[in-house]
């Protein structure tokens, strides 16, 4: 099959040429999905009556070329589908169209979406599921795969960060948890990620604790976005079950790309400049200095004559390049497809960049007539990345714009005084911070259908994980306020999974039913090391990060780290007439994060669905083509925290925390406070679903509606003084709430026939609301402070309160006069400025203190919003994506920290936000409702032109496109990005950029 | 189903339990990299890193000297040095201090207008009972039972009881600080089972009647006065405190036990320490070899680094025109000053031949504060140093050598004369002598010596003021003397720049709000 094919192909290319001069035509058209209106790849086209044939490329596009003139019949087959056969009549020299919309064929060959250690028939599906696929998929400048899916799923918000290759976040109806992750679980071809994904700290300071693995950078950047095949968000609780004590925060599967039919070469390239959208506004060089005047005049004599917008100086044009070749092909009983890539991304402050290759392989195989099927993954990626020094942008923010950036003798300008910031120009020069990450991910998956066994599907998968990473960061001598440091850190992780399961499906005939039923067991494992050495205060600069010839104290450490998780899980599916849909599942997982007693717990889910539409009483006439009314209940964990917080240990001090007995020193050790009965956070989730079709799924919808209580949250809580080991331990206390609703909609607005215009739609809204119900044990009124910011050592700005949402804001009422305007004035006489002129005292004492704070606002959007329009028309197609967040405020840190005058005083007088212009604060008023903002936006974040060319000899298919993203935000928030920061504390977070990019795909 | 179906599923099944079994369902995992409560006093060389932990919780605040692996949580690591937090306590709503920061709740203690959530008050809470739970854990580790099964030795039991005697006096001086700051607090021991059971609120005169007793009962572990190792508790750092607890017991239990007290000073008073004949040596970097303390809080800028102790007082003194390379450091904080009225102690004005009045820093700095938060404003008194008395500066310029001097003879010598002017017996005669030995070290010669008649309450108070200047005394005088809240009147104080007069439950600081909700059995003070 597949010689005759290539030989046919070739005969065509060969025939080409003369068959043009005998004044041929062309056929083209795209084969697209009746369900959804996907882009059917893969699909074969052929002319009846000749050997004339193609393959459609990845956008469903096909071209066939040198048929003869006059009427054909032509036909477009692709597994999973029903056939479709179209008159079409070929005109010499001229380009035919046949557009095919293929019905999913019925029954097993229908097309399935991955549920959890299997897939289902989409049509089949109880719980709230949603798939992604390529033709959706976000096209530009892409680092990481979550962005692909940005904006597309109702109730799912990925937040990105501007910086490439950074940590953003996804939420998925809601975050359940405080103190452990709220991240989705990511399962990469059967293979989960382990917790968070990802071992290395990111930017900012070395917390110097090796166990304390704050990830900044993203747990997909090892993943070459182009080798996806599907991604599928999994929300509701019976979908997750399966996932048992991971899958709280819902579940993302990623599928990637086996071999298609035929042999095929597909070649993308992709160039992209992007700019900073927006910066912080600052007092311009001549307000900085006139402010200077009035306000510290004795520090006029420091400024200098220079006017230098410190912004711009740390920030640069940001160029990438992508390059992804792949080779798929079918042979007898096997297909492959093998990849490389590569990814070259500066960012928009000078300094960050990262660099990623790729590769990877897939191998499928069937033997013993199909009775066995082998499929092995392996993919592998180096990444290597360059960090902007922490701390340049706030020097950046904060320097005084009338400062040189160098001295007459070229040496870098630096204030005299100790605490002023350093130069960010001199950091930007002087500071190496370098990571490179080698991960490696792969499995291998048998699946033994027994002859003797009809029905029955056994598979066994073996995976594994290998994450290793080297960090070093050099902050020379040479940077004011440094004594020099090294610090390495290697960390490294091999976690591997082997799963054994079976599936056995049956008609039961006499009871009009389909059951199927998956059993099995997991065990996952993960050993990490990290090895860590600091050497600071070094003789000298010299040998760079590469050595230290001489250091006032290195140090050395290494902790090694062990998890295991073993689980066993079944599921049930029972389809009675095509129409009542049950899906009962549970799974027992063990964990060693707790104690020998509460190692074991078990997670149930059901669901319900009923396809109304196939009711005998549905009427056939009006527009309703399509019912299913869905019903579920189940239960998840959480365990995505650090390991042994059961176990009591003993903390040994390091040589800087000795005590002085005598003239010596001796080493301490500390008890550590624990629960020893620390168990999962558990999480009961309701979902109510209906999905509708209108006009034979012209318009397809669904409305998801969802109540979700985690109880036994896992916090680090303060304890009865004199009752442990210290004043907060962590263990189950609390309870959660997230209410949602969600409604997705998707529409073919215009179905262009032959070539016209046609524009699909589609739109999704949720909005979520959040509720800390309880906190501690005793159920008093309790609350933690949590948002740290910059301005002051430990202060917060949001709260932990119960019956507010989590992160509510917490600020002082800023007593405002007529205008609106918050007052900055002596109003109580007492000759001094504080807390008591401005703030409200709530709770009326007669003065202002903590207690008049409030919580006051939510970091979270009350309603998301998302649109995704794509145009075709001919050859042309076009699309744009558009995101909006309603009711989502911000806390403005760069206005507070910079917003007041007297930060001109002291010995190096700091630029300030334009925020002091209009409240002229003299001294910080970090608390002050002032700063929390409606940040509320609409984004266009994606506008993308692309062109297919047709009729190339020796190309099947070839696209060329243009993207802008980030075309524009409209927002009232005067900070530099409505969604800057995590959970909406604005503070010096890397700026988001706009990106031109432009691009080719080729296949052949 | 065939026959041959139903094995197959028994086949299954059975590999599935099988597996179930064995290995693949153990999923108990214990650390390896850390040392675990069932094996740590293996080694017993344990019970001693355990020892200097107590000592350590004074000095550090982790494990990780400066910073990480912090001992309490819920504020930054650096702010919950014990030092640093009770020096703030005790001196910045005082006339003797100002800070100028923004950190949230440090205004407040400037002005005594705290709130039960002040994050600084909360921290002083917790490190107090950490020390608490730690002593109590201690004890409990060491206990003979505990000794008999790990075949301790019997010299190794004979050291474990001096230990457990400085673990106790830890222990006391924790909980001295305790109802001195906060009143009505929960007393736990180690007869107290560790878990979430929250304690029973004590009263203040329980937790000083356990102070007491506990103080007596060690005092025969612990080796004579200035005999032990330099940073460790002996006889005159127990009685030294004991005296302390006793001299306050008015304002502590309204009984007045100043006899007591001032035969406890004794053991301090009996000769085993002496005078340091230079008074600035005793802020130094090299302040260790005094001969006049009696219980510091060592701190080294190689071994035991923090962002409190005398690193905080040291760096956050100055600033302004201050070039810090003369305090041995590489930067200041430009944090303390004080306040003006303080100024009035000084009779004949600062830097003049009392030496103890040339501590202040004047050039560029106001005596008036307008704005707490400017630096420049208020005179500065950077009296600690992290420079040698040879001119050498310390280990580190980022944390100094200079050990924090929380006892002193200097100290003891004022105390003496106040509780023989307070009837606690003794004789003015000593007391005088007393008085002017520290007014002759500071003059250089007697023209600075007191008559009899000179020498009254007030007057010790003042004097107290001129020598313990911020070396965390002032609060607990003031009270002593009634002068903190309802007398006495200095800027800022209740909230207004020239200061009003406060209400009387200030006298003592609320309980956290935390430690309320956490703790149901807890009764707030006063006024709060």
């Amino acid at each position: 099959m597949r010689r005759r094919f290539v030989g046919s192909l070739i005969a065509a290319l060969f025939a080409a040429s003369p068959l043009y001069a005998q004044q041929t035509g062309q056929i083209t058209g795209r084969v697209t999905s009746a369900d959804g209106g996907r882009a059917l790849p893969g699909a074969t086209v052929t002319v009846s009556g000749q050997t004339l044939r193609a393959v459609t490329g990845p956008e469903g596009r096909y071209t066939i070329s040198g048929v003869r003139p006059g009427e054909h019949q032509v036909t477009a087959t692709v597994i999973g589908h029903t056939a479709a056969t179209l008159p079409v009549s070929v005109l010499a020299g001229q380009a035919a169209t046949a557009n095919f919309s293929l019905q999913p064929s019925a029954l097993a060959l229908q097309g399935v979406v991955a549920i959890g250690y299997g897939e289902q028939r989409a049509r089949d599906r109880t719980g709230s599921v949603q798939t992604v696929t390529p033709e959706q998929f976000n096209t530009g400048r892409v680092v990481t795969a979550e962005q692909l899916i940005q904006g597309k799923v109702a109730g799912v918000q990925v937040n990105d960060t501007g910086e490439p290759g950074g940590r953003g976040n996804i939420r998925i109806r809601g975050g359940t948890s405080v103190n452990a992750s709220n991240e989705p679980l990511f399962v990469v071809d059967g293979v989960p990620l382990q917790a968070g994904g990802g071992i290395v700290s990111g930017r900012g300071a070395f917390s110097g604790n090796p166990n304390e693995i704050g990830d900044t950078r993203n747990p997909l950047a090892f993943l070459n976005p182009n080798d996806i095949e599907s991604v599928t968000v999994l929300k509701d609780a019976s979908a997750t079950a399966i996932y048992g004590s991971r899958g709280a925060n819902g579940v993302i599967l990623i599928t990637t790309r086996s071999g298609a039919r035929g042999a095929q070469f597909t070649y993308s390239t992709s160039l992209s400049t992007s700019r900073v959208a927006r910066q912080a506004e600052l007092l311009s060089t001549d307000q900085f200095r006139s402010a200077v005047q009035q306000y510290a005049a004795s520090n006029v004599a420091l400024l200098g004559n220079a006017s230098t917008d410190w912004r711009q100086e740390v920030e640069q044009n940001a160029g990438g390049q992508e390059h992804n070749l792949a080779v798929a092909g079918t042979g007898q009983a096997m297909n492959y497809r093998l990849s490389l890539g590569y990814l070259d991304q500066t960012g928009v402050l000078r300094g960050t960049d990262t660099r990623r290759f790729s590769g990877a392989a897939n191998y499928n195989q069937q033997l013993f007539s199909n009775q066995l099927r082998l499929r092995a993954n392996v993919r592998g990626s180096r990444i290597v990345d360059h960090f902007t020094p922490a701390g340049v942008l706030g020097s950046a923010f904060s320097y005084a714009p009338t400062q040189p950036t160098t001295n007459a003798d070229g040496t870098f300008f630096e204030w005299a005084d100790a605490n002023a910031p350093n130069n960010p120009l001199a950091d930007l020069a002087l500071v190496r911070d370098r990571q490179n990450q080698f991960r490696t991910l792969g499995n291998l998956e048998a699946n033994y259908d027994p002859s003797f066994f009809k029905g029955f599907t056994g598979t066994v998968r073996a995976g594994y994980d290998y994450n290793q990473i080297d960090r070093t960061i050099f902050n020379p001598i040479a940077v004011r306020g440094s004594s020099g440091s090294v610090t390495r850190r290697e960390p490294s992780r091999l976690g591997t999974v082997l799963d054994l399961f079976g599936r056995y499906a049956r008609a039961l005939d006499g009871l009009d039913s389909n059951v199927d039923v998956t059993g099995g067991y997991s065990y996952e494992s993960t050993r990490d090391e990290y090895p860590v050495y600091v050497a600071t205060g070094l003789f000298s600069d010299v040998t760079g990060p590469n050595g230290s010839i001489q250091a006032n104290s290195e140090r050395n450490d290494l902790s090694v780290q062990e998890w295991r998780l073993a689980s066993f899980f079944g599921r049930m599916n029972w389809n009675l007439k095509d129409r009542y849909l049950l899906t009962l599942s549970v799974r027992r997982d063990g964990s060693s994060r707790f104690g020998p007693s509460h190692q074991w717990g078990t997670f149930p889910s059901a669901a319900f669905a009923w396809r109304l539409s196939e009711e005998p009483f549905f009427p056939t006439l009006g527009p309703l083509s399509e019912v299913k009314l869905r019903a579920s209940y189940g239960v998840n964990g959480n365990q995505d925290f650090l390991n042994y917080l059961w176990v009591s240990s003993y903390e040994t001090g390091l040589s800087t925390a000795q005590a002085q007995f005598g003239n010596g020193f001796v080493s301490t050790i500390r008890p550590s406070a624990v629960d020893p009965d620390i168990k999962w956070e558990e999480t009961t989730s309701y979902n109510l679903g209906l999905d509708y079709g209108l006009w034979n799924g012209r318009i397809t919808g669904t409305i998801d509606y969802y109540d979700k209580r985690t109880e036994d949250l896992i916090f680090s809580v303060p304890v009865a003084a004199g009752t442990n080991l210290s004043n907060f331990v962590t263990t189950n206390i609390g309870s959660m709430k997230n209410r949602g609703l969600e409604l997705g909609l998707n529409a073919r607005v215009l179905e262009g026939r032959g070539g016209g215009l046609s524009w699909d739609a589609s739109l999704n809204a949720a909005t979520n609301r959040n509720r800390l119900v309880r906190i501690n044990s005793v159920g008093g009124v309790e609350r933690f402070l949590a948002g740290g910011i910059s301005g002051g050592v430990g202060s917060n700005i949001q709260v932990l309160q119960p019956g507010a949402p989590v992160y509510s804001f917490f600020v002082y009422e800023h007593i405002r006069d007529a205008n609106g305007k918050p007052i900055y004035a002596d109003t109580n006489n007492d000759g001094t400025i504080n807390e008591n002129d401005l703030y409200r005292d709530l709770n009326g004492d007669g003065q202002v203190t903590e207690a008049d704070r409030r919580a006051l606002h939510s970091p979270a959007a009350k309603w998301i919003l998302g649109h995704t329009s794509t145009f075709s028309l001919g050859s042309w197609d076009a699309s744009t994506t558009l995101r909006a967040y309603l009711g989502n405020y911000a806390y403005n840190n760069v206005a507070s920290n910079l917003g007041y005058y007297g930060l001109l005083k002291g010995g190096a007088p700091r630029n300030l936000s334009t925020s002091v212009l209009e409240t002229g604060f003299q001294t910080a008023q970090y608390f002050s409702e002032v700063y929390v903002e409606d940040a509320s936006f609409l984004r266009m974040d994606n506008l993308t032109l692309g062109y297919t060319f047709n009729g190339i000899r020796g190309v099947d298919n070839m696209r060329l496109y243009g993207t802008v993203q980030n075309v524009f935000t409209l927002t009232g928030y005067s900070g530099v990005d409505p969604l800057g920061g995590v959970n909406g504390v604005d503070n010096n977070v890397y700026p988001r950029s706009r990106t031109f990019s432009a691009g080719v795909s080729l296949a052949f | 189903m065939t026959t041959r179906t139903w094995r197959v599923l028994a086949c299954g099944a059975a590999a599935v339990l099988f597996l179930g079994a064995q290995a693949c369902t153990d999923v108990t995992l214990e650390p390896e990299s850390t040392v675990t409560g069932s094996n740590v006093f293996n080694d017993p060389a344990s019970y001693k890193a355990f020892l200097a932990k107590l000592y350590a919780g004074l000095a550090v605040t982790g494990q990780e000297g400066p910073a990480g692996k912090g001992d309490i949580q819920g504020i930054d690591e650096g702010f919950s040095q014990y030092v640093r937090l009770i020096w703030q306590m005790e001196e910045l709503p005082t006339d003797e201090a100002v800070i100028a920061w923004n950190d949230d709740g440090v205004q407040q203690l400037n002005t005594q207008l705290w709130g039960s959530s002040n994050q600084f008050l909360g921290a002083m809470y917790s490190r107090i009972f950490f020390q608490v739970s730690l002593a109590n854990e201690f004890l409990r580790e060491t206990t003979d039972e505990r000794l008999s099964s790990r075949n301790a030795g019997a010299e190794l039991r004979a050291t474990i009881k001096q230990y457990r005697a400085e673990a106790r006096f830890m222990r006391a001086l924790s909980y001295w600080h305790a109802i001195d700051l906060f009143g009505d607090v929960p007393l736990v021991d180690e007869t107290f089972p560790l878990g979430k059971t929250a304690p029973p609120q004590s009263t203040r005169a329980d937790v000083y009647r356990f102070v007491v007793s506990e103080l007596n009962a060690i005092r025969g572990d612990l080796p004579a006065a200035h005999t032990a190792e330099y940073g460790r508790a002996d006889q005159g750092a127990s009685q030294m405190l004991l005296a302390k607890v006793l001299m306050n017991a008015p304002v502590y239990v309204n009984e007045n036990h100043n006899a007591e007290a001032l035969a406890a000073l004794q053991t301090v008073l009996g000769g085993a320490y002496t005078l340091d004949p230079n008074y600035r040596h005793l802020f130094l970097a090299d302040n260790h070899t005094s001969p006049e303390l009696i219980f510091p809080v060592p701190q080294d800028g190689k071994h035991t680094q923090s962002y409190g102790g005398t690193t905080f007082l040291i760096h956050a003194s100055v600033g302004g025109d201050m070039n810090p390379a003369s305090w041995g450091i590489d930067g200041g904080w430009w944090g303390l000053r004080v306040k003006p009225e303080i100024l009035q102690v000084y009779p004949g004005g600062i830097n003049s031949s009392d030496v103890r009045s040339t501590v202040f820093f004047t050039q560029n700095q106001t005596v008036a504060i307008n704005d707490i938060t400017a630096f420049q404003q208020g005179l500065a008194a950077p009296k600690y140093r992290n420079v040698t008395s040879t001119g050498a500066a310390g280990s580190d310029p980022g944390f100094t050598d200079t050990d924090y001097p929380m006892f002193r003879l200097g100290d003891a010598y004022l105390m003496y004369a106040e509780l023989v002017l307070r009837g606690g017996g003794g004789t003015r005669a000593q007391a005088l002598a007393y008085v002017n030995a520290l007014r002759q070290r500071s003059y250089g010669n007697a023209t600075g010596n007191i008559t009899d008649a000179q020498l009254t309450l007030d007057f010790i108070l003042d004097e107290r003021a001129r020598e313990l200047l911020w070396e965390g005394h002032r609060r607990t005088d003031l009270i002593r003397y009634n002068r903190f809240t309802t007398n006495g009147v200095w800027a800022f104080k209740g909230g207004p720049k020239a200061g009003k007069t406060t209400e009387s439950f200030r006298n003592l600081y609320p309980l956290p709000a935390t430690e309320l909700v956490t703790n149901p059995n807890l009764k707030q003070n006063p006024g709060y």
